[in-house]
């Protein structure tokens, strides 16, 4: 039976949890449109994920495994996911708007002809098909868009949708794909990766942020934000006039133009709050904004505000933190 | 080497949502009195296209835009900067063109433009955010193409891109001709125009091709199309943190946080 099939990222061995999301969504799709929802499992030794898959909302899982599957190659992977669509005919394919989602979903669209929208947020059902709803201008918009082609394409903004409860009892049907990929040559050779040091917490992933902008004055007054993220298990950010002015690194940049982040909290330290800015942090359930200038739009979608210079409350809410996640 | 610089012009991604409005009847934005820019991540292409010039003896850098009126000026910007050619895809008939059909009149532009080693493009524009255009005109023209870099260089013959990856930053290398997508990084902040090249871009004549000089007699088919643009209220309900001083003001608000459970 036709569907939706969503793509899966593996990240540390198991399914990344912006994969699960997306199952979340495809559940969602299909409880209202009666489709299935099968998973297109793809690399080197993950036929052992399959299970974690249908607990997250898969009905079916197509396996595509192989050892040239180690690696992320798009034309490699390309070549899988085509193979995989002949198999499994869906009229929807999904992927999380990660850097391998980004990447392989338009060149995907383009050898199937088909229709694609990047960054979804939201989607409602009309006439059994998807209309997707994505941020545009950095999301001073929002715009509804359909796909006329038989084949509709997506990519899923991360944290945007919530996943499937795990269901442990469902058993999935398991499609085996033989992966044909011996012959195509490799795009490109990565020669050398350079790690950047420190943060423990990956700012996509984590529960809570703490930005710093502006206002902040100097790559030192950051410490204050590590030290803050420290305590609250969360990482940094920073605004990209922040990154501009070189005090913190472009990798921590939240913005339209940065990182995408919607954490359980968000903390913007003197943050004025651009459009670019709000378009990346605008999700968080709950924003803190700490900032002098009561003029400051940041305040307008913030749910709790301080107006205040940062350096005289920073100390004191460390502090306090710190005796109340003692207790 | 040749380069071909694909850019775009875009409303300022900086204007205040207040100066922000949309023809709702129509699905389209109202660019009113908003400055008009070239896409950041396009200027970002263009500054590491010239670099790539400064440090090649024979390199032509050229810049290649599709739309209506305001986009010769984004093409003088990129003259005056430095670029040695422009080339303006102009037609009634590319109005309102989606992301495949796009790329597939931007593709033949190129394919015009002759042996070319390198297309730069932005990664994504600031407007409608798609992020497809680069790889859709690999993919068109047969290129490989690399996502997200930061920086090129030529080493051997070979292009050395440096890849941005979630934790730091890889090297690739790869074959010319490629394609790669451009992302911002403090190394390809993009140069100011010079006086200079302000008059020299001002009398330049660019040539403007149609889709009959593409060769586009066909009718372009919309893959995705607007059903519906709304503004959103992200406004809420705010509650501001008093005390007498920031230590009492911030020793509230790490209360009032605990109170909410919401840092677990």
């Amino acid at each position: 039976m036709p569907g939706i099939l969503t793509s899966v990222t593996i990240k540390n061995g198991s399914p990344s949890m912006s994969s699960r999301e997306v199952l979340g969504m495809a559940r969602r799709i299909a409880d209202q449109t009666g489709d299935q929802v099968a998973a297109a499992l793809v690399g080197a030794d993950v036929s052992s994920l399959t299970p974690e898959l249908a607990a997250s909302g898969a009905d079916v899982v197509y396996l595509s495994e192989s050892e040239f599957l180690t690696e992320f190659q798009a034309k490699v992977y390309l070549k899988v996911f085509q193979d995989i669509g002949e198999v499994a005919q869906p009229h929807t394919i999904l992927f999380p708007a990660d850097a391998i989602g980004m990447d392989l979903a338009p060149r995907l669209a383009y050898r199937l002809g088909a229709g694609l929208v990047t960054d979804c947020v939201d989607f409602a059902i009309r006439d059994g098909r998807c209309i997707f709803i994505k941020p545009v201008y950095g999301g001073k918009a929002l715009a509804h868009l359909r796909v006329t082609t038989p084949v509709a394409l997506a990519t899923v903004r991360p944290r945007t949708q919530e996943p499937f409860p795990a269901d442990t009892r469902r058993i999935p049907e398991r499609v085996i794909v033989a992966p044909q990929i011996e012959s195509i040559p490799r795009e490109a050779t990565v020669t050398d990766r350079i790690e950047e040091e420190g943060e423990e917490v990956n700012l996509e992933d984590a529960k809570v942020v703490i930005s710093g902008g502006r206002g902040m004055g100097s790559s030192e007054a950051f410490r204050q934000l590590k030290k803050l993220a420290k305590i609250l298990g969360g990482a940094v950010g920073a605004s990209r006039t922040a990154v501009d002015a070189g005090w913190m690194p472009p990798s921590h940049q939240v913005g339209q133009t940065g990182k995408i982040v919607a954490p359980d909290v968000y903390f913007a330290v003197g943050i004025s709050g651009s459009s670019q800015h709000i378009a990346g942090m605008g999700g968080s359930k709950i924003i803190v904004a700490i900032n002098r200038d009561p003029e400051a739009p940041i305040l307008r979608i913030a749910n709790l505000g301080v107006i205040e210079d940062y350096r005289n409350v920073l100390p004191a809410l460390i502090d306090e933190f710190s005796k109340i996640l003692k207790n | 080497m040749h380069i071909v610089v694909c850019i775009k012009q875009i409303l300022d991604p900086e204007i205040p949502p207040r100066n922000f409005q949309v023809d709702q009847a129509a699905k389209k934005v109202i660019p009113g009195d908003a400055a008009l820019v070239i896409n950041p991540f396009d200027a970002n292409a263009i500054e590491i296209a010239l670099q790539l010039k400064d440090r090649q003896k024979y390199c032509t850098v050229t810049a290649l835009t599709l739309g209506g009126e305001p986009c010769g000026k984004a093409l003088r910007h990129a003259l005056a900067m430095g670029c040695d050619e422009a080339i303006w895809l102009k037609d009634a008939f590319f109005e309102g063109l989606d992301s495949a059909a796009t790329a597939k009149v931007i593709a033949r532009g190129i394919q015009k433009v002759g042996q070319i080693d390198l297309v730069l493009c932005g990664r994504q524009a600031g407007d409608w955010d798609m992020g497809q255009i680069g790889s859709l005109i690999a993919e068109e023209l047969s290129l490989t193409c690399i996502s997200v870099v930061s920086q090129v260089d030529v080493e051997n013959d070979r292009l050395r891109l440096q890849r941005e990856v979630e934790k730091g930053v890889e090297i690739v290398a790869t074959d010319m001709p490629a394609l790669a997508t451009i992302t911002s990084s403090s190394a390809n902040q993009p140069r100011y125009a010079t006086t200079k090249g302000i008059v020299l871009a001002s009398r330049r004549k660019i040539p403007v091709w149609s889709a009959q000089d593409l060769g586009i007699a066909e009718n372009l088919a919309r893959l995705v199309v607007v059903e519906n643009l709304t503004v959103p209220n992200y406004e809420r309900q705010i509650q501001i943190i008093d005390g007498e001083d920031g230590p009492v003001k911030g020793t509230r608000l790490a209360q009032v946080l605990a109170a909410m459970k919401v840092l677990k």
